[in-house]
């Protein structure tokens, strides 16, 4: 029952509000869902205490939903400790979020459809992360990425949201692929989409290897590596993240829950979930270990010169997202998933502060036009002071610091130990990647609270007047997620990497590697960078008015071409472009206009409509009114049948 | 000899005066000469009848169709100022395309024909040799075939609301006799008394 | 012989209450002259439900007078859609005819005389009950068509139905003459036994079935013998149409059931061939012919040929399962045209009723139930999937799947894919054209079993068609014939 009300409750909200919500009138939808959201919130919180330290893991079975032959899925609630995790961060995080939207789209006429969005993204986010089987998920999957077209697209008068809402579902669609394939070749391989019935039989299929695409592939290999293109995607992996910072076209509230804090980990969850299949994949594993760690370093780089308050945030997700796969490839799923907790969290933090700045900015994203407002929005400043510190992972080790220093240190630590434990290439390339990114990312979150919040304002002087500090409605989700973001690590880290002892994670995750000894420099380094970063984006952009000399030297061409560069985000974009939609529309064109409509139209539906219409036509005339031309069709028919069937019957 | 070759000269007479007058039927160009040659097709047909035995029948074809029907038509044709001579106008640009359908009718048959006498099939069985045609039906018609006989008295009411549905019309304004209206009419209603004063006359 | 007893009158108890009621009723139309004709009508209706019920309720299974009339759960079944049809029909014409000033009694009898000649012809045993059956209906159904004596369009209609009916009479009546002259027997019992005893069938036998075909074939307007049908279907007043669209159809292919499973079960290989070609030729005169059409009513009619070419593909596979296919199929569609008609009854302005295709135009804006039920009763005719009209469709075409007319099939579904092009057309025109006009409000019973109609087509009430009772009650019907 508690886990049915969890899992219901934001899709009655959804329901309400979206099917009655001019009915009902803005207010009542709001308080409806967000009602609903918040009690679902308390018990996920309960639930979390009772699988987590309880042990209490559960299946249930809510309905049928397909058994066509061996084919059969249900609709269920497996409830163990990874889905009380995500149950715990997704309805928080969403509770919080549609608490501060009362306040940031206070004055938008669509608040009704904006909630029951949200509601709806909530459900069909739960939905993913309690599926028992892949089939279940993958509706969950496809649920939370319409959820997504609509929250990106929600100002649909805008061409830039329409197009970034359509960049987001296109892209995931490559990824939906990928997924598909594997969900089609996990029932191909196993015979079953039961997540608990596939694990249990992945010892015997080790071995089975299956044609695909012409080639002999493993067949655990395989399922693994197309389940990894399904994350890639939703998860804003390099190759397929040139969504994400996009998608930061929809409103701010969607951004933080969305695209900080739950969908977009949906990929890391999906591979936590599939543990037992990458555990027998290494060498699928050591690409997701390679393409996370190149994310984690890519996107940082990129995060280095971005203008856009909300881009900036929108890279460190993609780069912490990197952070979490590599984690997962070298089989560090426990790390992977203690970095997810806090760092929806902090992340959701820093987009929820972010919006608080642009709304008192009326709606200013340029960093450029920012500055100096630390005085006037005291609040969201600490606020954010608190979920940098929390991101770049300040601590000392041994005492203790905010939630990214045990998390992020946590997987930089796994990696060395993996890359330790030898032949383990990607590991080492991952452990030197993640401290790279380290680095950059505290350059680059510290860089944003500079120009945001120190220097002068460069900003219209008339928008200044009217700055003022968020209402409370607005700042109260983020004091919570500020304690979140100072005390999430400090009490779980016991509970998720010394499950050992605990037993906290039960059967959800394979047996980890325990506690090691690492050198003292593995354990400080991260700190080091971390501070260095801090003194860098100091040096450059709070000593002698660094911040206006920059800007200048942007605005006037320079920066060089490693800067260039990086703002143009590798010229990702432009080389898909070039390549994939160019050619796309090229071979679109070909078989519209010569596939379609020379040789299919017209032979098909318009050659045989124009001849249908013809021969109407000629029936029309046949039917001439005549009594006598009636009667003669009748003779002419029924001579005609006589002289037919004694034929046939002649022989 | 000849005597036994009587009924089939009779019948090939009149066969060939029933399909020579229904030829006329329908080439004269004088609709009342087109009734005239119908009541021949009728006759011969009625020979025809006779010819098979069933006298009974002739008659009725004879009462039936030349007594009431075709007289029917002639007061319809009479009657009615039809141009038939325009109506017929269309009738020889379909004859050719018209006869071949016919033709090829006609030969479908003859085929069906000819392979009765391959395959004469169970053939009609005939009543009992002694009673008259007429006994033969009054035996089964309202025992055996009762049913077919109330059946067909309803067809005979329909026939006739039909008629009256789609011809008679009640106009306002026409004066009929109200009998029962006359029988119920009393001295009250009719007469008045008036007492008259001299030299007033009766005006008011 | 069988000797008759007054036991055997239960057999046709319906049939002995319409003609009774027949005399009566007409009675009180002469001598009641202010509410008469209202009263005729709701007697009629009355009459028309215990005609409609009274097979199930007495439930005798036998035959009466020698054979010639059967009672079987066969004949229960149509009667009763066909009874229920009639009085439906009849009751929602009142409005119709009250505004054309045609609200004469005799619209009700003429109904009951039309019923009364079905119910002979579902029930025939013998080649005159039959032929009896045929022309009361027929008779019955002339007088109809030109009931609006005034109107033009309606007497052509009339006298055309009437002068080609009595050709495809004369075809029916030649083509039993053959067969009685082959058989020597007119019982349908009788001409079984002696048709199993030859050992190949006599070409006078295969004519004559071909004569008899093509007399009913015109009955329910089968191709080639459809002519009369979009010429009267245009010119009859609507409600007659209405009549004319359903129950008529249904008794005819009763009669063609019966025929082909009773006298000529032996010999199928002779009238498939038959039943297929008319079946090909009104799939695709039936398609055709309608996609130049501007009157719905017209449209209608052609869209009935093509719907007689589905029931008789289910026919021609022969066997319980084509006859079941053709009893859903037709069942399915009667409800269908019983909806249609009433949604075309309320295309009604101020000046007088509409009829064409372009009147329809916009009416999503102006009267959006009617356009709701309009294009939920269209879909079904297309037979998208999930309405009913899919499910009858589905039911008449798999069992000619199964019996190998796998072409058969190929070109229903060729003629289907067309047909929704012109019930769509429809569609289009209400939902997306400029409004044309807007209609007057509907009388309460037009728009009650129309919106009914529509109901009952949605896939969720075709649950006791899939399941008991009315499947269980068709089979039984089908099976009643073997």
């Amino acid at each position: 029952m508690l886990y049915k009300i969890i899992l219901f409750a934001p899709l009655v909200g959804a329901l309400i509000a979206g099917l009655l919500g001019r009915r009902i009138g803005d207010m009542t939808a709001q308080f409806v869902t967000t009602g609903l959201l918040l009690l679902s919130a308390v018990l996920s919180w309960f639930a979390f205490v009772q699988v987590g330290y309880g042990g209490e893991t559960q299946e249930i079975n809510l309905f049928r939903w397909m058994d066509v032959g061996d084919f059969k899925a249900n609709w269920a609630l497996k409830i163990d400790t990874l889905t009380a995790i995500m149950l715990v961060v997704i309805t928080t995080v969403s509770a919080l979020v549609h608490v501060y939207s009362w306040g940031y789209m206070k004055d938008d006429p669509g608040k009704a459809r904006f909630f029951s969005y949200l509601s709806y993204f909530t459900f069909a986010m739960l939905v993913l992360v309690t599926s028992n089987n892949v089939i279940q998920l993958f509706f969950g999957w496809e649920g939370v990425g319409v959820a997504s077209y609509l929250l990106i697209g929600f100002w649909y008068k805008k061409p830039s949201a329409n197009a970034a809402a359509i960049k987001a579902f296109v892209t995931n669609r490559v990824g939906d692929v990928g997924l598909a394939l594997g969900i089609m070749a996990i029932y191909l391989i196993f015979g079953s989409v039961h997540f608990d019935e596939v694990f249990s039989q992945i010892a015997d299929k080790k071995d089975l290897v299956v044609p695909f695409l012409g080639m002999q592939l493993g067949a655990i290999e395989l399922i693994a590596g197309l389940l990894f293109i399904g994350a890639m995607g939703k998860s804003a992996q390099f190759i397929l993240h040139v969504w994400l910072p996009d998608a930061m076209e929809g409103p701010t509230p969607v951004s933080a829950l969305i695209h900080a804090a739950t969908m977009v980990t949906a990929g890391v969850f999906l591979v936590c979930r599939a543990a037992p299949i990458y555990e027998a994949a290494p060498f699928v594993s050591g690409i997701v270990t390679i393409i996370g760690a190149f994310t984690a370093l890519f996107a940082a780089t990129i995060g280095l010169v971005q203008n856009d308050i909300k881009r900036v945030i929108a890279f460190s997700t993609c780069s912490q997202l990197g952070y979490m796969f590599f984690a997962a490839g070298i089989g560090a799923y426990d790390a992977a998933m203690f970095h997810l907790f806090p760092h929806a969290f902090f992340k959701a933090l820093l987009f929820l502060c972010a919006g608080s700045v642009i709304v008192a900015l009326h709606h200013e994203q340029d960093m450029r036009k920012m500055g100096g407002i630390y005085q006037l929005v005291p609040v969201t400043y600490i606020l954010m002071i608190i979920g940098t510190l929390a991101l770049t992972g300040v601590g000392i080790p041994g005492l203790g610091g905010f939630a990214g220093f045990y998390s992020k240190d946590a997987i930089i630590e796994a990696a060395y130990a993996a890359g330790a434990a030898g032949h383990n290439a990607p590991a080492v390339f991952a452990f030197w990647a993640g401290l790279a990114a380290a680095a950059m990312t505290s350059f680059y979150s510290w860089r944003l609270i500079f120009m945001t919040f120190h220097g002068k304002f460069r900003g219209d002087k008339e928008v200044l007047k009217h700055t003022h500090e968020s209402p409370f409605n607005m700042t109260i989700p983020l004091v919570i997620l500020a304690v979140g973001s100072v005390l999430a690590g400090v009490i779980f880290y016991d509970q998720f990497m010394l499950y050992k002892d605990t037993g906290f994670w039960g059967q959800a995750l394979p047996e980890g590697h325990g506690k090691h000894k690492f050198p003292l420099w593995v354990l400080w380094a991260p700190v080091a960078v971390t501070f260095a970063g801090f003194v860098l984006a100091w040096s450059m952009y709070i000593r002698a008015n660094g911040t206006e000399k920059r800007i200048a030297a942007g605005a006037n061409g320079g920066g060089g071409i490693f800067y260039k560069f990086l703002l143009n985000k590798w010229y990702i974009d432009e080389l898909y472009e070039a390549t994939i939609i160019r050619g796309a529309r090229k071979l679109g064109d070909l078989f519209w206009k010569i596939g379609d409509i020379k040789i299919i139209d017209r032979f098909g539906p318009d050659g045989f409509a124009a001849a249908a219409l013809a021969g109407g036509k000629k029936l029309s005339k046949l039917q001439s009114g005549y009594l006598f031309h009636y009667a003669f069709v009748m003779l002419l028919g029924l001579a005609g049948i006589i002289a037919y069937v004694s034929m046939k019957a002649a022989g | 000899m000849f005597v036994e070759m009587l009924p089939a000269i009779a019948f090939y007479i009149l066969a060939a005066t029933a399909v020579g007058m229904a030829f006329m039927v329908i080439a004269s160009r004088n609709p009342v000469h087109s009734v005239v040659f119908l009541i021949g097709t009728f006759l011969a047909s009625a020979g025809l009848f006779v010819l098979m035995g069933a006298e009974f029948l002739a008659l009725l074809l004879i009462m039936v169709y030349v007594g009431a029907v075709a007289v029917l038509f002639m007061f319809v044709v009479m009657m009615l100022d039809v141009d038939f001579v325009e109506m017929k106008q269309g009738f020889l640009q379909y004859l050719p395309i018209g006869g071949v359908v016919a033709c090829i009718l006609l030969a479908e048959m003859i085929l069906v024909g000819a392979a009765s006498l391959v395959n004469p099939g169970a053939g009609v069985k005939f009543a009992e040799d002694g009673t008259s045609n007429i006994e033969a039906i009054g035996n089964v018609l309202y025992t055996e075939y009762a049913f077919f006989f109330e059946a067909v008295g309803l067809i005979l009411l329909l026939a006739m609301v039909g008629a009256i549905v789609l011809t008679l019309r009640k106009r306002d304004g026409v004066k009929t006799q109200n009998i029962s209206e006359q029988i119920a009419r009393t001295r009250e209603g009719g007469v008045e008394l008036v007492d008259i004063k001299p030299g007033e006359g009766i005006g008011s | 012989m069988q000797e008759f007893s007054f036991g055997q009158l239960s057999f046709l108890a319906g049939e002995l209450v319409l003609a009774l009621s027949v005399g009566e009723l007409l009675l009180i139309g002469i001598f009641v002259s202010k509410y008469g004709a209202s009263i005729v009508r709701y007697a009629s209706i009355a009459v028309l439900l215990i005609f409609a019920f009274s097979g199930f309720i007495l439930n005798g299974t036998g035959s009466a007078f020698n054979g010639a009339f059967i009672s079987d759960d066969f004949s229960h079944y149509v009667k009763a859609l066909i009874g229920v049809t009639a009085a439906i029909t009849l009751w929602f014409s009142r409005d119709w005819l009250k505004r054309e000033n045609l609200d004469q009694y005799e619209y009700s009898i003429l109904m009951i005389f039309a019923v009364l000649g079905m119910g002979i012809m579902v029930s025939s045993g013998n080649l005159l009950t039959m032929y009896v059956g045929l022309e009361m209906q027929a008779l019955a159904l002339y007088v109809m068509a030109a009931f609006n004596r005034d109107s033009l369009r309606a007497s052509e209609a009339g006298l055309k139905y009437f002068v080609l009916g009595a050709l495809s009479s004369g075809m029916l009546l030649y083509g039993m003459s053959l067969i009685y002259g082959f058989t020597g027997t007119l019982s349908f019992a009788q001409i079984a036994i002696v048709l199993s005893g030859q050992e190949s069938v006599n070409m006078g036998i295969v004519a004559g079935l071909v004569f008899m075909l093509a007399g009913l074939a015109f009955k329910i307007s089968a191709a080639p013998f459809h002519m009369w049908t979009p010429d009267v279907y245009e010119g009859a007043p609507t409600p007659v149409t209405a009549f004319f669209a359903g129950a008529p159809k249904l008794a005819a292919l009763a009669l063609i059931t019966r025929l082909i499973t009773g006298p000529f079960g032996e010999i199928s290989q002779s009238w498939v061939q038959v039943l297929v070609v008319l079946a090909v030729m009104s799939m695709i005169i039936g398609a055709f012919g309608a996609l130049m059409q501007t009157n719905i009513k017209r449209l209608m009619g052609y869209s009935s040929i093509a719907n007689m070419g589905y029931a008789l593909v289910a026919l021609a596979a022969g066997g319980i399962a084509g006859v079941s296919g053709m009893l859903i199929f037709m069942s399915i569609y009667l409800v269908t045209v019983v909806g249609v008609f009433a949604a075309i009854m309320q295309m009604r302005t101020r000046d007088g009723a509409l009829e064409g295709i372009a009147d329809l135009a916009g009416l999503s804006k102006s009267n959006l139930p009617l356009s709701l039920v309009m294009t939920a009763l269209m879909f079904s005719l297309a037979g998208i999937p999930f309405f009913m009209g899919f499910f009858g469709k589905w039911f008449a075409l798999t069992p000619a799947f199964e019996a190998g007319l796998t072409w058969l099939v190929v070109v229903a579904l060729l003629a289907s894919v067309v047909g929704a092009f012109y019930y769509l057309r429809i569609i289009k025109t209400i939902w997306f054209d400029d409004q044309a006009h807007t209609f007057v409000k509907a009388p309460r019973s037009l728009t009650l079993i129309s919106s009914a109609s529509a109901l009952l087509l949605f896939p969720i009430l075709l649950l006791p068609f899939v399941t008991a009772p009315a499947r269980a009650l068709i089979e039984a019907a089908a099976a009643s014939l073997f």
